[in-house]
């Protein structure tokens, strides 16, 4: 347990700073899109976390092949491209700077990883009580 | 002449069969990431010069509705591609009496990927036409290579999925023998 305890303060750390970075980059500039990044990165797992109920509802477990599961894979994928691709045009048809274009994609990687390690931690704990 | 005779299908459309990759259900869920990720990879390439055409300082050409055309086109193919039921192409009749439903699952994978062909001959066609021959700066013919690079990612994108899918049905077929 308290493992589990540690690693969410140190993942609710890392949270932390992701959005302290995203906002920095906002406001050094005053030019709050580059917000829309973390929007995203935070919408990125929803398709995957809505999609896989229709394998985890399967009788059978191992068959992993249904379709639905399948989009839910496709969407997350393309969310996750555009929260990187997003500050990358934006940088370079000069509406933010490339500081800011790069705090915040650092600081969506570092929101995106958290919610992916978190699930991961989340997923191997409740494998141990089964 | 020493084909084997032996398993010949005079329905088949080629002699080469068709491509059968056994892959794990690992694989098969990499394969719809990367497909998802190239399709989100080639539209931002696409906004990305439509946005930079939109931000540039008095610009010698502009990227306008027929710069899209290429990229629907593909996006069409890709769809109606991928709509398409796997195992009907491969012709293996367990469920169709007549072939008919093969023989209309071949004509609509062929007006996809001629959908997907066309769309990248008309931006190679498109930059040359529009961009290269008017001797633009190059920083105008970045438009042309971005329309490029996204009907080529669409493409791309479209044969991973196939590719990712198709193996999964194979490995359902073995889990139901």
């Amino acid at each position: 347990m308290a493992a589990g305890l540690k690693t969410v303060i140190l993942l609710s750390f890392v949270l932390a700073v992701g959005f302290l970075l995203i906002i920095l980059s906002c406001a050094l500039w005053a030019n709050w899109l580059p917000l829309l990044v973390a929007l995203t990165f935070v919408l990125a797992p929803l398709p995957n976390a809505l999609f896989g109920r229709f394998n985890a509802d399967d009788f059978s477990a191992e068959y992993e092949g249904s379709g639905p599961a399948d989009v839910g894979r496709f969407l997350t994928s393309m969310i996750v491209v555009t929260g990187f691709a997003l500050p990358i045009v934006l940088a370079h048809s000069e509406v933010i700077r490339p500081a800011a274009c790069v705090m915040s994609i650092i600081g969506g990687g570092l929101v995106y990883g958290t919610i992916l390690a978190y699930t991961a931690a989340f997923r191997q704990d409740e494998s141990d009580f089964d | 002449m020493s084909l084997p005779r032996g398993n010949y299908d005079p329905r088949r459309v080629c002699v080469n069969p068709f491509p059968n990759l056994s892959l794990d259900k690992h694989k098969r869920a990499i394969g719809v990431y990367v497909a998802g990720a190239l399709f989100a990879l080639a539209s931002w390439q696409f906004w990305d010069a439509a946005i930079l055409s939109r931000h540039t300082p008095d610009p010698e050409v502009h990227v306008t509705f027929v710069d899209w055309v290429p990229g629907i086109c593909s996006v069409l193919g890709f769809i109606i591609v991928n709509l398409i039921d796997k195992d009907r192409i491969k012709g293996e009749d367990s469920f169709s009496g007549e072939g008919g439903a093969v023989w209309r699952a071949r004509l609509f994978l062929f007006i996809g990927f001629a959908f997907m062909a066309g769309g990248l001959a008309g931006s190679i066609a498109l930059h040359v036409l529009k961009y290269y021959l008017q001797e633009f700066p190059e920083q105008f013919l970045y438009y042309g290579y971005a329309n490029m690079s996204q009907n080529v990612c669409f493409m791309l994108s479209a044969v991973i999925l196939w590719l990712a899918q198709s193996s999964s049905s194979e490995y359902e077929y073995n889990l139901t023998l």
